[in-house]
């Protein structure tokens, strides 16, 4: 093992920033704070993206690891223990002067700091929160601040950056907890959900007596208050949902129970510090994410899905990202699909995501037991659309919201103006596409007036997936190399055979 | 024989709009008949056979009026529509604008969201373009120290539409403590923000333009720094410079720390 102890500064920040570029949480999203006079920064809730790198994604926050050393060897990390890469650490005055200048700058939203495990879990994140209180306190940022919860460190610890954070996370990093004691040995479940709860505790407690300065509620939460179903966090069983039995996670190793002795404490008091710190910008008031290395171990989309569900549904976290597995180590024993990052399968978890939270799908709407990964050719919402062809078509003078949420090519932007341009008169066709919705797609689902856009358009699954696919530019636009080229067969191809 | 249409003449500003859209209103003309033509320095334009020009004179009284009668008649949004509208530089925008208020007078509050309308969704368009570029420019603008004792942040941007007053309340409220400067190349003005809050938006002098030119050369240790993070942090494995130029299109680049070479 190298260590570079005086590295200089720009060494350490390529090695670290090099280090935490496979977390993919980089929003600056879930909290609006105006300024603070004297104070550096504030936060727009959409979250700003300052720029986007080679490979496509948005750089938002400084995005670094205070140190790269660890006493872990998870298998699927370039940090692990047992790799030999240079190692080094940032100082707490470093941390700080790269945010601030940064931000200054223009080129950050704010700080992103994880952590390889150095000594111990609680010596870690002692070092991330003294780092977090000089920025706060000393150098007076007032920007964005995710800081990730080292698992394993004492809650006192945990709590204390969530003080000075605005979002927090914990990786789940694998979907499954057999997966985690393959790959991450030193890592559990219950290490990791442990701080999880105590986040989601203490952000609940934080908003009940802060009000909406103690932090927003989630995209999911919102969904679900809007369709009458039982709200994240609330104490009812996941299990007795208002839907059908779908829901229900059967697998034992994918469902999340929390055999830790952790109680959601309704009355308050998980909370130990009030009076210890400034309090005024709430306990991570942006909520709570985490996220997933997808494509290293053998679970389905279903299983991750569900997993997902659980998530929003019983941690109440804002974000679930999933992170198409890269085999940096070069570990022949991980499951990988010819060496390619599993992007298609990542894109298309994140559209079911967006149905999950935005749109009010469930899990076992989108995938089940016997259906267990996604269309290859076909996105999410067309995929259940064209199993469900009785509930089209629909008419767009008349749908209600929910409704036409249902529609592929309309979103939930064109729904809302759909629905607010009723009011002063009927739609056509050539409205619609002023409004935003995708008619490529929508098409085939729609009647505007009692009639469809064309007299030719069938109703039947077989000619709307035909010309669905010889239309689905997802396939041209050419996610990952794993995407073969074939003759196509309805039954095989889109596992329609059971719908 | 067909109705003469009437085209009005006006300063290409706000207030030249404005003014444009209240001799219009009051003429009585009909809508349907009445064009609105802002006039931007070396602005070439077809005259048109059987139509009558009419010149209209800049008054910020009756911009203000037409103002105040839209919050106040049709809605508050209605008004922010037609203001983000009037930082466009849309060639058509003097049309948009009179056709949405027109309209708006009859239908009323629900003409923001009557999209199905010609003039809405225009004006809708117009709108979103001036405030996307404005966001662009939140996401995108580089500032670079160029002065150590006071530290006077500053920065460079050409835009289409004007959007340096919407970019400098952004910057006003997170930098609330900084002297900075934001200079708009495009319409050759700049906003100077002190450390004690004031702020001021003014058109610059040709050797104000070629000063601040001069002392932005992207040289410093920081702009290094953040070069050698923007390399590190991309991963080699997804490289996608599609999805790239598709998040970050290539103008804005020109004048992004991580994009410029060192002179």
């Amino acid at each position: 093992m190298v260590f570079e102890l005086n590295a200089a500064l720009s060494e350490k920040l390529h090695i670290l920033s090099a280090a935490a570029k496979y977390d993919v949480a980089c929003t600056s999203s879930g909290v609006s704070r105006k300024s603070k006079k004297g104070e550096l920064g504030a936060a727009e809730a959409a979250g700003i993206c300052h720029s986007f790198a080679a490979d496509g994604r948005c750089v938002s926050l400084l995005k670094i690891l205070f140190t790269n050393e660890c006493i872990f060897n998870c298998k699927y990390c370039i940090n692990r223990a047992s790799n030999d890469v240079p190692r080094t650490s940032f100082t707490p005055d470093e941390i700080c002067q790269l945010t601030m200048e940064f931000y200054r700058r223009n080129y950050i939203e704010g700080l992103f700091l994880s952590s390889g495990v150095m000594q111990s879990p609680d010596y870690t994140m002692e070092l991330i929160c003294e780092s977090l209180r000089k920025l706060r306190l000393e150098y007076k940022f007032n920007g964005y601040v995710h800081c990730k919860a080292i698992p394993g460190a004492s809650p006192e610890l945990v709590e204390m950056a969530g003080w000075y954070a605005d979002r927090m996370s914990v990786n789940l990093e694998l979907p499954t907890e057999a997966g985690l004691k393959e790959l991450a040995p030193n890592k559990t479940r219950k290490n990791i959900l442990t701080p999880m709860r105590q986040i989601q505790a203490g952000v609940a407690e934080s908003r009940a007596v802060l009000g909406m300065k103690g932090g927003n509620q989630s995209a999911y939460w919102y969904t679900q208050k809007r369709l009458g179903k039982s709200l994240p966090g609330s104490t009812r069983d996941f299990n007795i949902t208002t839907d059908t039995d779908n829901n229900k996670i059967t697998d034992k190793n994918i469902s999340i129970t929390t055999n830790t002795d952790i109680v959601l404490n309704s009355g308050g008091g998980v909370l130990a510090q009030w009076n210890r710190n400034d309090t005024s910008r709430g306990f991570v008031p942006a909520g709570q994410s985490t996220q997933m290395i997808i494509g290293a171990t053998g679970e389905s989309d279903y299983q991750i899905l569900s997993v997902t569900e659980a998530l929003y549904q019983r941690f109440d976290l804002k974000r679930v990202f999933y992170s198409a597995f890269v085999n940096v180590n070069n570990d022949s024993s991980l499951v990988v699909n010819g060496g390619q990052p599993p992007l298609h399968r990542e894109h298309r978890l994140y559209q079911a995501d967006w149905l999950l939270r935005y749109y009010g799908f469930t899990a076992g709407e989108i995938l089940s037991e016997s259906r267990p990964f996604f269309n290859t050719y076909l996105d999410p919402k067309c995929d259940w659309a064209l199993g469900h062809m009785e509930y089209f078509p629909v008419e767009i003078n008349t749908a209600s919201y929910n409704t036409l949420l249902r529609v592929p090519g309309i979103g939930t932007k064109s729904a809302g103006r759909i629905v607010n341009a009723r009011k002063t008169g009927r739609l056509d066709f050539a409205s619609l596409k002023k409004m935003g919705v995708v008619l490529k797609r929508a098409i085939y689902f729609i009647t505007c007036n009692g009639r469809m856009m064309y007299d030719f358009l069938k109703v039947e699954e077989d000619y709307i997936t035909r010309n669905l696919v010889s239309g689905e530019t997802d396939v041209v636009k050419g996610f990952g190399d794993s995407i073969t080229y074939k003759q196509l067969t309805l039954f095989d191809d889109f596992q329609l055979g059971h719908i | 024989m067909e109705k003469q249409i009437r085209i009005y003449q006006c300063e290409n500003s706000p207030d030249g709009i404005l003014s444009a859209v209240f001799e219009a209103g009051i003429s009585g003309y009909g809508h349907n008949y009445i064009k609105i033509q802002p006039l931007a320095p070396g602005y070439i334009y077809n005259i048109e056979l059987f139509s009558e020009y009419i010149k209209v004179e800049t008054s910020p009284e009756k911009a203000e009026n037409v103002l105040k009668t839209i919050d106040s008649n049709i809605s508050h949004e209605a008004y922010f529509f037609v203001m983000s509208a009037l930082l466009s530089e849309d060639a058509d925008r003097g049309n948009v604008i009179y056709q949405f208020v027109t309209y708006g007078f009859t239908i009323g509050r629900d003409i923001t969201k009557a999209l199905q309308l010609d003039c809405v969704s225009r004006i809708f368009a117009i709108k979103r373009s001036v405030h996307n570029e404005a966001h662009f420019y939140k996401e995108f603008l580089r500032f670079q120290e160029v002065k150590k004792t006071p530290p006077v942040l500053m920065a460079k941007m050409e835009p289409k539409n004007r959007v340096l007053t919407l970019v400098t309340s952004h910057f006003e409220d997170r930098f609330n403590a900084e002297y900075f400067i934001i200079y708009d190349k495009s319409y050759k003005e700049a906003s100077f923000h002190s450390a004690d809050g004031n702020c001021v938006i003014r058109i610059l002098t040709k050797e104000e333009e070629e000063k601040i030119d001069s002392l932005l050369d992207n040289n410093e240790k920081y702009a290094d720094l953040w070069k050698v993070f923007f390399e590190s942090i991309a991963v080699e494995e997804r490289e996608n410079y599609k999805l790239q130029r598709g998040n970050l299109a290539l103008h804005y680049r020109k004048y992004m720390t991580e994009f410029m070479d060192n002179n």
